[in-house]
């Protein structure tokens, strides 16, 4: 059976517990355990020891964070006790979608993946706490279309309404860790010839 | 019969790349002069990039990835544009004021979102044409690491009757740490 109501859709076999929402949420202030979620998200099949060797964290937590990620369904746990191997884990997508005063905005693991590198990139956490977590989305989409020219990074900073320093430092931040971009030797030169197919607006000149 | 002496070759370059190599001191900055000397050059930004590069919390300002490269004469702040953007496009008559409406206009028409304010970017699509207006043998090679822009500075020039542009485009925007300090990238291909 489905499910297809006002709250609840595509339930599958039934509708399945969503438990410790808090966790969700969490994913997004605390980012050592939005570390441990995009690590195991990565590396389907990481193991417990694997990752303990792998995050700054102590053993005790990243087990307490285990648990926890368990507890909410954003992880499952291979069944390994009967075969006597280290248990393994592999991470679920989910996407937690909030519509507050006729904005919408979706926490994602592609979000989440760039506040666990909030340590490495400070700007990621002064936008989140000086401009709130819709701006931080929005820039980082913007981001994303920047990497697919549709965009320059003082457009972004405009329709974010963020100084370019700080898009500046937020556009390294997202290109690293998502990484974007070509992989070419050299930067790409264009010349007149390279261009001049690319339609203009009459208006101006007419 | 004596040779003709190659052009001048004047390098443009926006906020982002001065911003990925860091401020100076820095063995970036370094190779960097090293680099505009060995291939004869010098780098120029419009006002509106020293001013985004500057910082304006200190006493007088000072611009940490400017200040050393200008006062050593191998980067040169452009003098500011005349005009702005309320005035409308007929009523101008100066060429240099007319490639900034139609960077502008060129920007918005490529955007995803076409409806922002490129007054800033399209000042180096600007500061091309000025130099060209002032050089009767000059080239010019720009640097930026938005491809709309970089579009913009080999498409806007060539309306003017400006041929002579290279226009190179970092992407990602970091790789202009190592790619663009070079005597390659500030040389003139003429592909």
């Amino acid at each position: 059976m489905s499910y297809d109501t006002e709250h609840v859709r595509n339930a599958g076999d039934g509708p399945a517990r969503i438990t410790g929402l808090s966790t969700f949420t969490a994913l997004l202030t605390n980012p050592d355990l939005a570390d441990l979620y995009t690590r195991i998200r990565r590396s389907a099949g990481i193991t417990a020891p694997e990752l303990i060797d792998h995050v700054s964290i102590s053993k005790k937590t990243v087990y307490d964070y285990l648990h926890r990620l368990e507890r909410a369904g954003l992880i499952v746990e291979a069944d390994a006790k009967s075969s006597g191997t280290t248990s393994t884990y592999e991470a679920e997508a989910f996407e937690l979608a909030l519509t507050i005063r006729g904005i919408e905005v979706s926490i994602t693991p592609e979000l989440v993946a760039v506040i666990a590198h909030s340590a490495e990139y400070p700007v990621i956490t002064r936008v989140c706490d000086e401009h709130g977590f819709v701006v931080f989305a929005l820039a980082h989409d913007l981001i994303k279309d920047h990497s697919e020219g549709e965009i320059t990074i003082r457009q972004i900073a405009e329709l974010a309404d963020l100084s370019t320093g700080t898009i500046y430092d937020l556009v390294e931040a997202v290109y690293a860790i998502h990484d974007l971009g070509d992989d070419a030797e050299a930067p790409t030169t264009y010349t007149p010839d390279d261009v001049a197919g690319d339609e203009r607006r009459s208006e101006l000149t007419d | 019969m004596a040779e003709t002496a190659a052009p001048y070759t004047a390098n443009i370059v926006d906020t982002v790349i001065f911003r990925t190599l860091g401020k100076a001191p820095s063995e970036h900055i370094e190779s960097l002069k090293q680099a505009v000397a060995a291939a004869g050059t010098e780098l120029w930004v419009p006002p509106a990039v020293y001013r985004e590069l500057t910082d304006s919390g200190q006493e007088p300002p000072h611009n940490p990835y400017l200040d050393s490269g200008v006062a050593d004469g191998w980067i040169r702040v452009a003098t500011p544009f005349s005009g702005d953007r309320e005035t409308s496009y007929e009523s101008v008559t100066d060429p240099v004021q007319q490639a900034r409406y139609l960077a502008d206009d060129y920007l918005n028409q490529g955007s995803k979102y076409p409806e922002t304010n490129n007054w800033r970017d399209a000042a180096v699509v600007a500061l091309a044409v000025r130099l060209f207006e002032e050089n009767t043998r000059i080239r010019v090679i720009t640097h930026t690491a938005d491809e709309n822009l970089a579009r913009a500075c080999a498409r806007i020039p060539p309306e003017f009757g400006y041929y002579d542009i290279e226009s190179r485009h970092y992407n990602p925007p970091q790789t202009a740490k190592q790619r663009f300090p070079t005597v390659e990238s500030l040389s003139w291909h003429g592909k």
